[in-house]
């Protein structure tokens, strides 16, 4: 890839000011909706540029035009001073749901698109073989497309956009339903293809994804607001949030969330699973102020941290007038006596099909008004977990005991104690939104009388009021997953089962789902969640992380994090790419990886040794480090660190 | 260009023939159809049960009946002179009764008239219209055997059944199937392979590649004409296997007319998917376009001109009524490159028509906005 580098080092050369996609006052109107008003920007070889933005922001029409498959309504579009139309041979297109033949096998897929982009066969097939087996593919390549996992359909879909060497690569929300391990290993990839010279323009719903970029912009109803680095951004803010550890989360929270609207001093307060982040301008102001509507709490422990790119998102909507809704649940059965009694408890719990042990003897207890997370990576044996924890699947061993019953857990009268909203199937798409609520509401037995107040709920915690004749299949992802959800707790079951109920819901909805969540845990509803995006996870009371069908870790977020016991130290540095390569010479590979311009490492000795060793080997291969510091080490970090240790000791997921 | 319209073609290939279901679809069921459908479609009168109540019982009328045990029409039931024959009919074991009165023999031999008597159960107006004909020619054509003596009538039709000697209705139907299956199939893994680009939106990687419109459609419609070529060498395999068809004469024309019709209904269903962008819908719209109108308005069954007048006109826009017409030719009258190039240049122009539609609908390669 020598000559590669080379080639667009030459691009980005100081005098030549040629950028690799331009556009300039771009609009796009569907009839009367402007989905693109306005926009303007620029990306250099060897950037990569994240789009963040709600849904409906405008950023799939954008890449659409950039991928020359939609015509502007007017505007500039280019990739290198060309139309973007006519410069369609060098660019890579990763849609949302990856674009592959689900019946052609990996091989085919891309030997497909190779000839459509006239490629010649030999290439195509020295391409794919260097490709896949870069990606740990190669044995895969006579699977047919549809039979693999999101990473490795995500993977296949990079392959088949790398194969015709293009310049700039367009993905649009590629990680959506990836596993975490999957997705890191896959911004790896990125930031050593960016390293190539190759432009990767970005769209994520997921921030933490975001701080991966050089540069983002936050797009919101068609315009960008915000533009810089992830830092920029971040500091741009002007806020410092705190974090604070209290007793009663619940008060808490509702005191606090009421000074949002009051004199300025707190202007968010967000509640996670162990902890309140509150953001304020002054810190001592904020201190005092959350000391003072806290009376009763024994000297709240509080810390002081830097915003996320979260927050700065959630601020910049809130300026621009979107705010997230969460109506009052019109709750009329409340399980608050039943509060701290078991409503899940699994002893021993496992399943084979056949020789291959899915599930192997996890104990799980959840209590009512508990929110517990079920983490793992794909064919950790979550789903088949959660399937067993709810009744659907019989375990080959162990006892289970769900709502109070151990038997019979599939009769009506546990049936209706249990919610259950699946990531696959959630609702009809040739239903109206008011026909699956009717529908939904019939085959849980919302009573009658209840019926009508409960719909309107859903329909204004999805913000579809007065739109509920649509019909559910033309919704984005998003709003589908917010009525799955509604119709999933109408008839305030007890015991609640969310299988990534998140997955491909923009941050500000993702705020109201888990406030919603919480809400409900108040109530004294039990939940088990599963999810892949662990910066969520936070939000949950316990966790639990599975690896190859068993239950590897378990606590309080704060107390993974300790368990683990890792550090995570941030690296400014000359040359991230060449760094890193060094490092994961001595270092597992997944202990480094890049941040835009910075070089994460995740080491397990004291941070000052780290800090030292590090710096030492940088230093003798002649790579300088500006700065060094200390991150917060993220529930991600830990989650990748107890995985690839599990794997070292031989235990893995099978990918087949 | 070539390399791009392969590439299109193998991997539709590739879909078609890994999907088993589909498969059986295309090539299999046609076969079944023809099958069924021949033998339950049968417009003409076949095995008719007839009692004939035979009272004269003289070596004449035993030829006489005879005459009608022979026919393919009929099934004669002996009917004991000393019970009604009503009864035959009432009881529904037979369709029409024959009475042959006492003296009959006598009569003809004197060549003085003698009348038999034939009850038909007019239930079904149609069949019993065709009973009296079947059952007149048979009178007649004994009469003619008898060596047509004075008092015959001086004019007697010659009938003679041409095309299809045996009167096997099956001759004339299966080819009629053959051309309902190949009419429908082909297009409809056509409309649901152009559909599910859309559906899966793999069409969006499609677009970005800058493969043309014309390269992608006729990559698609060459797979399609493949499969419906192997689903008329399947077809004929049956036909002359089970039905006893040959080729007439020279099946040239019928081999360009084959390539080209399958051309046509490749272009029908690639055109209905392009246009309508779910599957569901583009299923519905190509079996009501290839069923409807190829089974009933293309003289598959129904001959055109009993098609009332204000609708014949419509059956000249069906494809299908063209390539029925060539196949039957092909297979039973031979009239071969004069009589039916007609025929051949109306597949390619609606064939061509399709193709121009369709083209025009995909001809942006652009999401549409």
């Amino acid at each position: 890839m020598g000559t590669v580098v080379e080639e667009t080092r030459a691009f980005s050369s100081p005098g030549d000011a040629r950028a690799s996609v331009r556009l300039v006052d771009l609009w796009k109107k569907y009839g009367e909706t402007e989905a693109v008003r306005g926009v303007s920007l620029e990306v250099q070889p060897g950037e990569i540029f994240g789009l963040i933005g709600p849904d409906g922001a405008g950023k799939t029409s954008t890449f659409q035009i950039l991928a020359g498959v939609m015509p502007a309504t007017s505007g500039v579009a280019e990739i290198f001073e060309k139309p973007s139309r006519e410069a369609r041979s060098m660019v890579g297109y990763l849609t949302q749901a990856f674009s592959l033949y689900p019946d052609l096998t990996v091989s085919e897929n891309i030997r497909y698109i190779g000839d459509l982009r006239r490629v010649a066969p030999k290439e195509i097939l020295r391409r794919s073989h260097q490709y896949l087996s870069m990606f740990d593919m190669d044995r895969f390549a006579g699977r047919l497309a549809g039979k693999l996992s999101g990473g490795m359909k995500q993977k296949l879909a990079l392959v088949a956009a790398l194969v015709a060497q293009p310049r700039v690569l367009l993905l649009d929300e590629p990680t959506t339903g990836v596993d975490p391990v999957s997705r890191r290993e896959f911004w790896d990839t990125l930031a050593h293809l960016a390293d190539d010279g190759l432009t990767i323009v970005v769209a994520t719903p997921y921030l933490d994804e975001a701080e991966r970029c050089h540069r983002v912009a936050l797009m919101h109803l068609g315009q960008i607001h915000k533009m810089g680095t992830p830092s920029e951004l971040r500091n741009g803010l002007g806020m410092k949030r705190l974090e604070l550890r209290t007793e009663n989360l619940g008060e808490a929270e509702d005191k606090l969330s009421g000074e949002e609207n009051g004199d300025g001093v707190i202007s968010d307060v967000q509640r996670f699973g162990d902890r309140l982040d509150v953001m304020v301008r002054d810190v001592d102001l904020g201190k005092k102020k959350i000391i003072d509507d806290l009376p009763g709490a024994p000297s709240p422990d509080i810390r002081v941290a830097e915003p996320t790119l979260e927050n700065t998102f959630v601020a910049t909507l809130r300026s621009l007038g979107q705010e997230t809704r969460t109506p009052a649940f019109p709750g009329e059965h409340p399980h608050k006596d039943l509060r701290g009694q078991v409503a899940i408890h699994a002893r021993r719990l496992t399943k084979k099909f056949g020789n291959f042990v899915a599930v192997n003897g996890i104990d799980i207890q959840v209590q009512y008004g508990e929110i517990y997370g079920l983490l793992g990576a794909n064919g950790a044996g979550k789903t088949t977990a959660i399937k067993m924890l709810c009744g659907l699947l019989e375990p080959t061993l162990g006892d289970m005991t769900l709502a109070g019953e151990s038997a019979n857990l599939r009769s009506p009268a546990v049936r209706e104690k249990i919610g259950y909203m699946s990531q696959k199937f959630s609702l009809y798409d040739d239903l109206s939104i008011d026909e699956n609520l009717d529908f939904f509401g019939g085959i849980y037995g919302v009573p009658q009388a209840e019926l009508a107040e409960k719909k309107a709920w859903v329909l204004e915690f999805s913000g579809l009021a007065g739109k509920e004749t649509l019909i559910t299949g033309t919704l984005p992802g998003g709003w589908k997953q917010r009525v799955a959800f509604g119709a999933a707790i109408m008839h305030e079951p007890g015991v609640l089962f969310l299988d990534e109920p998140t997955s491909g819901v923009d941050p500000l909805a993702r705020r109201s789902f888990w406030r919603m969540i919480n809400k409900l845990a108040d109530m004294g509803t039990a939940i088990l969640v599963t999810t892949h995006y662990l910066e969520e996870a936070e939000q949950c009371n316990r966790l639990g992380f599975m690896v190859a069908g068993e239950l590897v870790t378990e606590g309080t977020p704060s107390g993974v994090k300790k368990q683990q016991g890792g550090h995570l130290l941030e690296f400014v540095v000359d040359n991230p790419q060449k760094a890193a390569d060094l490092l994961k010479q001595t270092m597992d590979r997944w202990r480094v990886s890049i941040f835009g311009y910075r070089l994460h490492v995740i080491i397990d000795e004291d941070a000052e040794t780290g800090k030292r060793d590090v710096i030492a080997q940088l230093s003798k291969a002649g790579i300088h480090v500006h700065d060094v510091r200390e991150e917060a080490y993220s529930l991600e970090d830990v989650f990748i660190a107890v995985v690839e240790k599990a794997r070292a000791r031989g235990q893995f997921a099978e990918e087949d | 260009m070539f390399r791009r319209i392969f590439a299109q073609a193998r991997k539709e290939l590739t879909q078609i023939f890994r999907d088993h279901l589909a498969l059986l679809l295309a090539l299999v069921l046609p076969l079944f159809l023809i099958l069924l459908m021949s033998n339950a479609l049968s417009l003409t009168v076949n095995d008719m049960p007839i009692a004939v109540q035979d009272i004269d019982s003289t070596s004449a009328s035993r030829s006489y009946i005879d005459a009608f045990r022979a026919s393919n029409t009929f099934r004669v039931i002996s009917w004991p002179a000393d019970r009604q024959p009503q009864e035959a009919l009432r009881s529904g074991q037979a369709r029409a009764a024959l009475i042959i009165p006492e003296h009959f023999g006598r009569d003809l031999a004197r060549g003085t008239q003698s009348d038999v008597q034939l009850l038909i159960d007019a239930a079904d107006a149609n069949t019993a219209k065709q009973v009296n004909g079947y059952a007149s020619q048979i009178t007649r054509a004994y009469q003619q055997q008898l060596g047509g003596g004075a008092t015959a009538a001086l004019i007697t039709p010659q009938i003679r059944l041409w095309f299809n000697p045996g009167r096997d209705a099956r001759k004339f139907y299966a080819p009629g199937i053959f051309v309902l299956g190949i009419s429908m199939f082909p297009p409809l893994l056509a409309c649901l392979a152009m559909a599910k680009e859309g559906e899966q939106k793999t069409i969006l990687q499609v677009y970005v590649s800058s493969i043309s419109a014309h390269e992608f459609l006729l990559g698609k419609i060459l797979a399609i004409m493949i499969v419906a070529m192997l689903e008329w060498v399947l077809s004929m395999a049956l036909l002359f296997a089970v039905f006893g068809l040959r080729f007439a004469g020279d099946p040239t024309i019928f081999i360009v007319a084959t390539v080209l019709y399958a051309f046509c209904v490749a272009c029908f269903g690639t055109l209905v998917g392009a246009a309508i962008p779910s599957q569901a819908a583009a299923i519905q719209a190509v079996s009501m376009g290839g069923f409807l109108l190829v089974f009933l308005l293309s003289g598959l069954i129904y001959p055109v001109r009993n098609i009332p007048g204000g609708l014949r006109w419509i059956s000249g826009l069906v494809w299908g009524s063209y390539y029925i017409k060539i196949v039957r030719d092909a297979l039973l009258q031979s009239g071969g490159w004069p009589a039916m190039y007609f025929n051949l240049i109306m597949i390619g122009v609606i064939g061509g028509v399709f193709y121009f539609l369709a083209w025009r609908a995909m001809r942006r390669m652009q999401v549409n906005a």
